[in-house]
C-alpha cells in the first residue's frame, strides 16, 4: 500500500516552495510528482515592458546566487542582437565577475548539502568560507550578493589596481581551505555512506533529459558552455571542464568542489592577462530588428537568453532558459527507487533555483493588474 | 558540428539559413519538415536540447526550437498561424522537452499533440483556461 | 509522616525534579554552547536552554484535530513520569538510591525505554505522515541500539556476580575501583557509549527525527506547553542515561580525595556526567547522519559484538 507524503511548500529541506509529492511504500520512494510554480515573478513579461537598460538590472534580480550570469547572459544576447563589441578588459573583468559568482554559489551549495545529510558542523564550515568569497566580491565589484558586474557594452566598475594583492590573497585562502574539503568529503565514512550510490542519473539518461551544468558533468555528460561556445574572455584562458563518470550524489560534490579550484585558477590567470584600456563602448538606445541568442555557463549550468529586438529601445521578446529549469526532469529517475532519507539530498544535489524555475507572470486580464496566488488560495482550490 | 556543418545538415529541411557570428545558426522550417529535421539532428547524436521558445507576432506564433550542436547552437524556427495551432510533440525525439512543450501550451495556447502529461506546469489551478499570458493580446 | 514528607522532598527536590529539571537543562545548555564553538561560532549562552522551555510554557497548547488527543495529550506526561521514576532508582548521593526497596538494573532499563515506546505512540497519534515515519525509525531504531545497551549493562552486572542491584555495583567499584579498569569490561563501556548516542536521538543516529527530512519526526506537532515538557524530559534523559552509564561502568557516586581535596560524592558523580555528555557533544558534531538501514546494520555489528565479548570475557574469567 502507498502512502504519499508531501514535502513543501513549506519543508525545512527547501529553501524556497516548490511541492513535490512523494508516493512511498515503506521507506522506499515508488513515484514523484513536481509542482512548481510558487515563486511567480514575472519576469518575462516584466523585461519585455522595460528598457535594456532597466531590464538588465531586472534580469540580475531573477536569482539572488547566479545575478552575475544572468545579466551577463542578457548583455551577451543584446549585444549580439545589437552588434556591439564590449572592450577587452571588460570582457576579463566579466570572466573574473563571472567566476566569483561560482565560487560562491558552489560553497553556499556545499553547505546546504552538508545540512540535507545532518551534518550541521561542516554547513557551518563551508558557510564560514563562504563569507571569504563574499568579501571578494564587495571588494571588487561594491555588493556581496547581487554584485553583477557587467553592463550593456561592457562592465560596470573597474578593477582598482589596489585590491589586487587583498583578492590573491584572500584566493590563496580560500584555494587551501576547499583543497581540505574535498578531502574530507572523499574520505568521511559517514559522507560516503550518505551520498555514495545514492541519487544516481545514469549517463543515457543525462542526455536524453537534456540536463546541463554539474548535474550531467557529473554523470559523464561532457557540456561546458565555457569551452564550447566561448564567451567574455574565455576564450583565451585555458581550464579543465571537471566531469566525472559515476552520476551519484558524492561525484557532483566532487565535480563541484573541484570546479571551485579551477575558478580559482581562472581568476589568478585573468588578473595576470588582463589588458589596460577602457571598461565601456557606447551602447545604442534603440536595437535594431534582430533577434540573437546569448548563453553562459551559470554555476547550475546553460543559461539561455534569446531576445527579439524591434529597432525600439524595449525588446519584443526575452525568453530565458535557466539551468535550474532545464534539470528538473532528471530529478525523477534520482528519486525513483530509492528512500525517503536521500530526498533532500538528492533534490538539493541538483541544486535547484526555484526562483530561477518559475519567472512566468500571472496577469488578471479584466483588471490588467498582476498578481501572486498564495498558498491559501491554492489549498482551498484544492477541495 | 560547426556552424558550416550544421548549416549544410539542416538545409534539406528548412529555408533561409544564415549564420549570424560565429557560432549560431538560425533556419526556417515549416510543420511538415520539423520532426524529420529534428530526427535529423537527433540521429547525429546531437541529443541536446536547449529549449523551446514561442512568440507571439500578432497572426503567426513562432515557435523556435535551439538545438546545442556541439560547437554551435541551431535556432529552428517553425511559424504556426493562430488559427490552427497545433504541432506534434517532440518529447519522442528530445525526451527533456516536456517541461518545455508544456509551458508552450499553457502560457501561449499552442496545442502540442502527443504529449504525455498535458498538466500546467507554472499557472495556478484556479487560473481561467483560454487565457494565455504571453499572448500579444493581454499585454496591456 | 516523617517518611512521606522526605520522599515527597527527594521526588520534587533532590533527586527529584527541580535537581534532575536544572541539570538535565543545564547540561542540554553546555552541549549547544561547545556545539556552537566547534563550528566556529559563538552559540547560545549555557542557560538557553531554560529560557527555551520558559518561552514554550507560555504558548498557546493546540492539539491538531486529526490526533488521537488522549495519547496525544499523555505522551508527554507519561515521558516526563519514566524518566523522574529513573532519577530516584539510580544511587546518585552516596551507594543507596532513594527508593531502595522497588528497583534493580532490570526496571531502569524497562524504564528508560517508556519515553522512547510514548513517543512512538505519540508519532502514530500525530495525525501526520512525518509523525508516521518518525515512529517506524524509532522502532526500527530501537532494536539496534537497545541490544547492545542490555548486554553491555549486562556485562557490568555479572562481573558484580550477577548481581541486578545498583547500589552492590556502586560498592563493588568503591572497594575494586572503576569497572572501566578491569579490561575486560573496556568493550562494554565503549558499546554502551556508541548505545546511548542511539538512544539519546543524536547525530549520527538521530534519524527519528531527522529535521531536513522529516520536520521533526514524532514531535512534528507538538508546541507550547506540551513540546515544552518533551524538551525537558529529553534533556534530563541526557542526565540520566549519562548517570546510568556512570554508575555501571565510571564508578558512580563514589567520593575521591584528589591531592588533599575531599570530592564528595555528589560531585564526582556530576563531573563524570559531564564528561560522558560532552564525548557525545564531539560525537554528535563531527558525523554526518546515517540512513536508518545503515544504523541498524551499524549497531547490530559493532557495538552489540563489542558488548558480547565483553559479556563474554567477564563469565569466562
Amino acid at each position: 500500500m502507498t502512502f504519499i507524503i508531501p514535502i513543501g511548500p513549506q519543508h525545512p529541506a527547501l529553501e524556497e516552495p516548490a511541492h513535490f509529492r512523494i508516493e512511498v511504500k515503506g521507506e522506499e520512494i515508488v513515484g514523484v510528482d513536481l509542482r512548481l510554480g510558487y515563486n511567480h515573478k514575472g519576469i518575462e513579461q516584466g523585461l519585455s515592458d522595460r528598457s535594456y537598460a532597466h531590464g538588465l538590472y531586472l534580469s540580475a534580480r531573477i536569482c539572488g546566487i547566479c545575478n552575475s550570469t544572468h545579466s551577463l547572459a542578457f548583455t551577451r544576447a543584446v549585444e549580439s542582437a545589437a552588434g556591439i563589441e564590449c572592450p577587452d578588459r571588460a570582457r576579463y573583468i566579466r570572466v573574473i565577475d563571472a567566476e566569483l559568482e561560482r565560487i560562491h554559489s558552489h560553497l553556499l551549495w556545499a553547505g546546504v548539502a552538508a545540512h540535507e545529510i545532518g551534518f550541521t558542523t561542516l554547513f557551518m564550515l563551508f558557510w564560514r568560507d563562504r563569507e571569504l568569497s563574499l568579501d571578494m566580491r564587495e571588494l571588487l565589484f561594491g555588493q556581496r550578493i547581487y554584485a553583477s558586474g557587467t553592463y550593456l557594452g561592457g562592465a560596470r566598475v573597474d578593477i582598482n589596481e589596489k585590491d589586487i594583492p587583498q583578492l590573491i590573497r584572500t584566493l590563496n585562502k580560500l584555494e587551501k581551505s576547499v583543497k581540505h574539503y574535498i578531502d574530507v568529503c572523499t574520505s568521511d565514512r559517514t559522507i560516503i555512506a550518505r551520498c555514495s550510490g545514492v541519487g544516481v542519473l545514469k549517463k543515457k539518461d543525462a542526455r536524453e533529459l537534456c540536463a546541463v551544468g554539474p548535474t550531467a558533468r557529473a554523470s559523464g555528460v561532457d557540456f561546458d558552455i565555457r569551452r564550447d561556445d566561448p564567451y567574455a574572455a574565455y576564450g583565451e584562458i585555458p581550464f579543465d571542464v571537471i566531469v566525472e563518470q559515476d552520476g551519484d550524489v558524492l561525484a557532483k560534490v566532487v565535480v563541484r568542489l573541484r570546479e571551485i579550484l579551477e575558478s580559482i585558477d581562472i581568476i589568478r590567470q585573468a588578473i595576470d592577462a588582463m589588458p589596460k584600456g577602457a571598461i565601456r563602448t557606447k551602447f545604442p538606445e534603440n536595437v535594431p530588428e534582430n533577434e540573437a541568442v546569448g548563453r553562459t555557463e551559470a554555476p547550475r549550468g546553460e543559461l539561455m537568453y534569446y531576445v527579439r529586438s524591434n529597432g525600439t529601445n524595449k525588446p519584443e521578446r526575452v525568453r530565458i532558459r535557466t539551468p535550474s529549469y532545464a534539470n528538473w526532469p532528471s530529478a525523477k529517475p534520482m528519486l525513483v527507487g530509492g528512500t525517503i532519507a536521500e530526498i533532500p539530498i538528492v533534490v538539493a544535489s541538483i541544486d535547484p533555483c526555484y526562483s530561477c524555475t518559475d519567472r512566468v507572470t500571472i496577469i488578471d486580464t479584466e483588471t490588467g493588474k498582476s498578481r501572486i496566488v498564495t498558498k491559501e488560495e491554492l489549498r482551498r482550490l484544492r477541495k | 558540428m560547426n556552424a558550416n556543418e550544421v548549416a549544410q545538415l539542416i538545409k534539406r529541411y528548412a529555408d533561409d539559413v544564415k549564420i549570424a557570428g560565429v557560432r549560431q545558426v538560425f533556419a526556417t522550417t515549416d510543420k511538415e519538415r520539423y520532426i524529420e529535421a529534428l530526427t535529423a539532428l537527433r540521429d547525429k547524436d546531437l541529443k541536446h536540447l536547449t529549449t523551446i521558445t514561442g512568440v507571439d507576432r500578432g497572426d503567426v506564433i513562432d515557435i523556435i526550437y535551439h538545438v546545442h550542436c556541439g560547437e554551435s547552437l541551431l535556432n529552428l524556427k517553425l511559424s504556426v498561424p493562430k488559427t490552427d495551432l497545433e504541432i506534434e510533440t517532440v518529447t519522442d525525439i528530445f525526451p527533456g522537452a516536456t517541461l518545455y512543450e508544456r509551458e508552450l501550451m499553457e502560457m501561449l495556447g499552442v496545442q502540442v499533440k502527443g504529449h504525455p502529461d498535458p498538466r500546467r506546469l507554472f499557472l495556478s489551478d484556479d487560473w481561467p483556461t483560454g487565457k494565455f499570458p504571453l499572448r500579444k493580446e493581454v499585454k496591456k | 509522616m516523617i517518611e512521606a514528607l522526605s520522599y515527597a522532598l527527594a521526588y520534587l527536590v533532590f533527586p527529584g525534579i527541580l535537581f534532575a529539571g536544572a541539570v538535565g537543562l543545564l547540561l542540554a545548555g553546555i552541549d549547544r554552547k561547545l556545539t556552537g564553538h566547534m563550528q566556529n561560532r559563538i552559540g547560545p549562552p549555557i542557560w538557553q536552554e531554560f529560557l527555551d522551555v520558559g518561552k514554550l510554557f507560555g504558548k498557546e497548547d493546540i492539539t491538531p484535530a486529526a490526533a488521537n488527543s488522549f495519547v496525544f495529550n499523555c505522551a508527554p506526561l507519561l515521558c516526563f513520569g519514566a524518566i523522574m521514576a529513573v532519577m530516584l532508582l539510580l544511587p546518585i548521593n552516596s551507594s543507596q538510591p532513594v527508593l531502595t526497596s522497588v528497583g534493580d538494573l532490570i526496571v531502569i532499563i524497562y524504564l528508560l525505554n517508556i519515553p522512547a515506546v510514548c513517543m512512538m505512540l505519540a508519532g502514530y497519534a500525530s495525525g501526520c505522515p512525518f509523525g508516521t515515519i518518525g515512529s517506524s525509525r524509532y522502532v526500527v531504531q530501537l532494536f539496534g541500539y537497545e541490544l547492545a545497551f542490555i548486554i553491555a549493562a549486562l556485562a557490568a552486572a555479572a562481573n558484580v556476580g550477577w548481581s541486578l542491584s545498583l547500589s552492590s555495583i556502586v560498592s563493588y567499584q568503591a572497594q575494586n575501583g572503576w569497572m572501566v579498569s578491569q579490561v575486560a569490561l573496556i568493550p562494554a563501556a565503549i558499546a554502551i557509549l556508541i548505545a546511548a548516542q542511539g538512544k539519546l536521538l543524536r547525530t549520527p543516529f538521530d534519524i527519528p527525527e531527522a529535521e531536513s527530512e522529516i520536520v521533526h519526526g514524532s514531535l512534528t506537532e507538538y508546541s507550547g506547553p506540551k513540546l515544552a515538557i518533551l524538551r525537558i524530559a529529553y534533556d534530563i534523559e541526557l542526565f540520566v542515561v549519562a548517570a546510568v552509564i556512570t554508575v555501571l561502568f565510571f564508578g558512580g557516586p563514589v567520593p575521591h580525595t584528589i591531592g588533599g581535596i575531599y570530592i564528595p560524592g555528589v560531585v564526582s558523580f556530576l563531573i563524570k556526567c559531564f564528561g560522558i555528555v560532552v564525548l557525545s557533544t564531539v560525537i554528535r558534531n563531527i558525523a554526518a547522519r546515517l540512513r536508518i538501514d545503515q544504523a541498524l546494520k551499524f549497531f547490530w555489528t559493532f557495538p552489540t559484538l563489542l558488548a558480547a565479548i565483553s559479556l563474554f570475557l567477564v563469565v569466562v574469567t
